[in-house]
């Protein structure tokens, strides 16, 4: 299925951390959300995905 | 004990400190003044600094108030009075005649001080009695406020309820007294009556803003006991309400029991000298709290202090029930020392480059 | 409302930095925006001893996967994470910034930023007070960052917030203590620490605002655009440690010059 990660048109249909495995996403230093809701890590194993959703993956860098 | 002072508000640590002429002087320099820097301005060696407290307590005031004096006038309402207070012209022991003002008084007597061109009035009671109670006083404020831009209370401690029905009714400030924290000297001197609990009166002033009233006038009797321990427990009192109220305005009055007036001796008398040398150090510590001078001061004494630390003082008293129209009684709470009246005291005001203000604060804005 | 117990600022005379219950040897919080290199913040972070970092919230960037704080900033012993909600616009995106970052943290601790105009960076007062409440209510450790304005102040501690953080002057505008009047105001009624937060430039200031009451300084441009940022670092540790010993063992007062040309007390008999 279809789905906008950070913005970019990305083919995907397995797990959050299959997704994040892809991108090359260290899975413990990273938030995720799914059409602005935050999804949280617990929640991560049974989170199916739905074609056409938009998910940010989020992590930190340095801020003041 | 019930009666013994809360921890943020005692200042016995500072007590037994003796402060040294060369801790005055850093104190006259503190860049932001606390309650050493008040400590140390109180104490015996800072008498030798008096001139310079002077000049750093009139540029302060100058920063914040300009040469302005801020005028009210006090209007006693009734003398009843059920308290024991050992010192006050109105106990219950006294055997002096009662008085109490009706609502025609009211309104006669406040017409002729609004003709005198006074617009922010003190309506005084004594404790809680059937014959001045709650709804006397709210009466007598809403009858106040059709006439003047500021009114305020010195009247019994009340609930937050009761102080915020007042507010609704015109009232906007609040003048009370502790007249001593020293918790031994309080019970001796509130011998009965509902001024014997010490923690009651000390939560009036929170109380009273909680309410909604916006001014709140704090105190001590200056003469009742130490003074370094009354004022620098009131000082706590007044930073604490300043930093849980933080809304309020605050201002503080120092009272002075003189010897033998009212035939009462004051266990620990203040001379002039001391009182201009605490008023001084609460102005350097305090330097944007209004600082009250009243009539029971003399006119010398209050033309000396007038910018110099004070930025307002009653005038044209009369501390009997009554006075100022028609009605009148002979004994008055305590001695007034300055008699002059609005016209000569201004006059005075002006001649030493201050700007009398009646008032600066509007009812428009309630 | 009044502040829970937890707010409560630390008594005078201890040396801990207590923020949200939780006690701090340090008093020097770091920013980690504006390194040149990952290497270069973390080396900056373990020079300047700090117990609290701030970072930001950001979009996973797979061609620059080294950009990720997250990892290095663990290997950290004793330094806390405090994500930032810069890039949020209001009060909403802060909240939800907020929420991103304790998810990703773990961490209680949110600096509440909110600067709408991109140029001057300034705080927007409205939104970040009411982003604090919410925080506050939700259980964060709130710091948020804001104008020198000792109203708000006083606004943010009634609503829970753990410190406040008035601005020296503009972010990284090495502005330096602009606002000293404005934050002398802040500090002497407040319940809560205050942390100046932007604007510093030297190490000299940051003992500047120690010596003026504050609790803690945060510092990021001034380490991070430094020549050597370790070295500025450890300079601005210093700093804050002088200007807190300073404010203990207390100032010297300025000498009065003002002696009146006739005595002023002449009426005292």
């Amino acid at each position: 299925m279809n789905l906008t990660v950070n913005g970019e048109s990305h083919e995907h249909a397995g797990t959050i951390a299959a997704l994040l495995s892809e991108l090359g996403a260290n899975p413990e230093y990273t938030a995720i959300t799914v059409n602005g809701d935050l999804v949280f890590s617990k929640d991560w194993n049974n989170f199916k995905f739905s074609d056409g959703d938009s998910v940010e993956v989020l992590t930190f860098v340095g801020g003041g | 004990m019930s009666n013994s002072l809360p921890t943020w508000l005692d200042p016995s640590p500072w007590l037994n400190r003796i402060f040294s002429a060369a801790e005055v002087q850093r104190a006259l320099g503190a860049e932001s003044p606390d309650e050493k820097t008040l400590a140390a301005l109180l104490s015996p060696a800072a008498a030798d600094f008096i001139e310079p407290m002077a000049a750093r307590a009139q540029a302060l005031t100058r920063r914040h108030f300009g040469r302005t004096i801020q005028l009210y006038v006090p209007l006693y309402l009734s003398s009843f009075c059920p308290g024991g207070c050992a010192y006050c012209g109105f106990a219950s022991d006294r055997d002096t005649e009662r008085h109490k003002l009706s609502f025609d008084q009211v309104e006669t007597e406040l017409a002729a001080l609004k003709k005198m061109g006074l617009e922010e009035i003190l309506l005084l009671t004594g404790e809680r009695t059937p014959q001045a109670d709650f709804d006397y006083v709210l009466k007598c404020v809403e009858l106040a406020a059709n006439h003047f831009h500021k009114v305020t209370i010195e009247v019994f401690p009340m609930s937050e309820k009761e102080y915020g029905q007042l507010a609704e009714a015109g009232c906007t400030g609040v003048t009370l007294y502790q007249e001593t924290y020293h918790p031994q000297t309080y019970q001796q001197m509130h011998r009965w009556g509902p001024k014997s609990e010490m923690l009651e009166r000390i939560d009036a002033p929170g109380r009273a803003l909680g309410g909604g009233l916006r001014f709140a006038g704090l105190g001590a009797l200056l003469g009742l006991a130490d003074p370094q321990f009354d004022l620098l427990a009131l000082y706590r009192h007044v930073r604490h309400l300043q930093k849980t109220r933080w809304q309020a305005g605050l201002s503080i009055s120092f009272p002075r029991i003189q010897n033998e007036a009212g035939g009462f001796t004051a266990p620990h008398p203040v001379s002039e000298q001391q009182l201009a040398q605490f008023v001084f150090a609460f102005r350097i510590c305090l330097p944007d709290v209004p600082l009250v001078l009243s009539t029971r001061e003399s006119a010398a004494f209050r033309d000396g202090m007038a910018g110099l630390g004070c930025n307002k003082m009653s005038v044209a008293s009369k501390t009997t029930v009554g006075g100022y129209g028609d009605v009148g009684s002979d004994e008055g709470q305590f001695d007034v020392n300055d008699n002059r009246d609005v016209t000569t005291f201004c006059t005075m005001l002006r001649e030493r480059k201050l700007e009398p203000v009646f008032k600066n604060w509007d009812a428009a804005y309630r | 409302m009044k502040s829970e117990v937890r707010n409560q600022k630390s008594e005078v005379g201890t040396q801990k930095l207590i923020l949200g219950g939780v006690e701090f040897t340090s008093r020097l919080i770091l920013g980690t925006g504006k390194f040149s290199d990952t290497q270069t913040m973390i080396q900056a972070i373990e020079a300047s001893g700090t117990e609290l970092v701030t970072v930001a919230l950001r979009r996973f960037n797979r061609d620059k996967p080294d950009d990720d704080l997250c990892a290095p900033l663990a290997k950290l012993k004793n330094v806390k994470l405090m994500p930032n909600t810069s890039g949020a616009m209001n009060a909403k995106e802060a909240v939800r910034a907020a929420q991103l970052g304790r998810e990703l943290s773990g961490s209680p601790f949110v600096k509440v930023e909110i600067h709408p105009n991109p140029h001057h960076l300034m705080p927007d007062a409205i939104e970040t007070y009411l982003a604090a409440k919410e925080l506050a209510a939700d259980g964060f450790i709130v710091l948020p960052y804001i104008p020198a304005d000792p109203v708000l102040a006083k606004k943010l501690e009634d609503v829970g917030c753990a410190a406040v953080m008035p601005l020296g002057a503009a972010i990284g505008s090495g502005g330096g203590l602009s606002t000293a009047e404005m934050i002398k105001l802040i500090i002497r009624d407040s319940n809560i620490p205050v942390i100046v937060d932007a604007g510093l430039r030297a190490p000299s200031e940051a003992a500047r605002a120690m010596e003026m009451g504050c609790d803690a300084c945060l510092v990021n441009s001034a380490i991070a655009a430094a020549n050597d940022p370790s070295g500025m670092a450890r300079a601005f540790a210093l700093g804050v440690k002088t200007g807190f010993a300073a404010r203990q063992a207390g100032l010297m007062p300025k000498s009065e010059v003002a002696v009146a040309s006739s005595p002023l007390t002449s009426f005292l008999s």
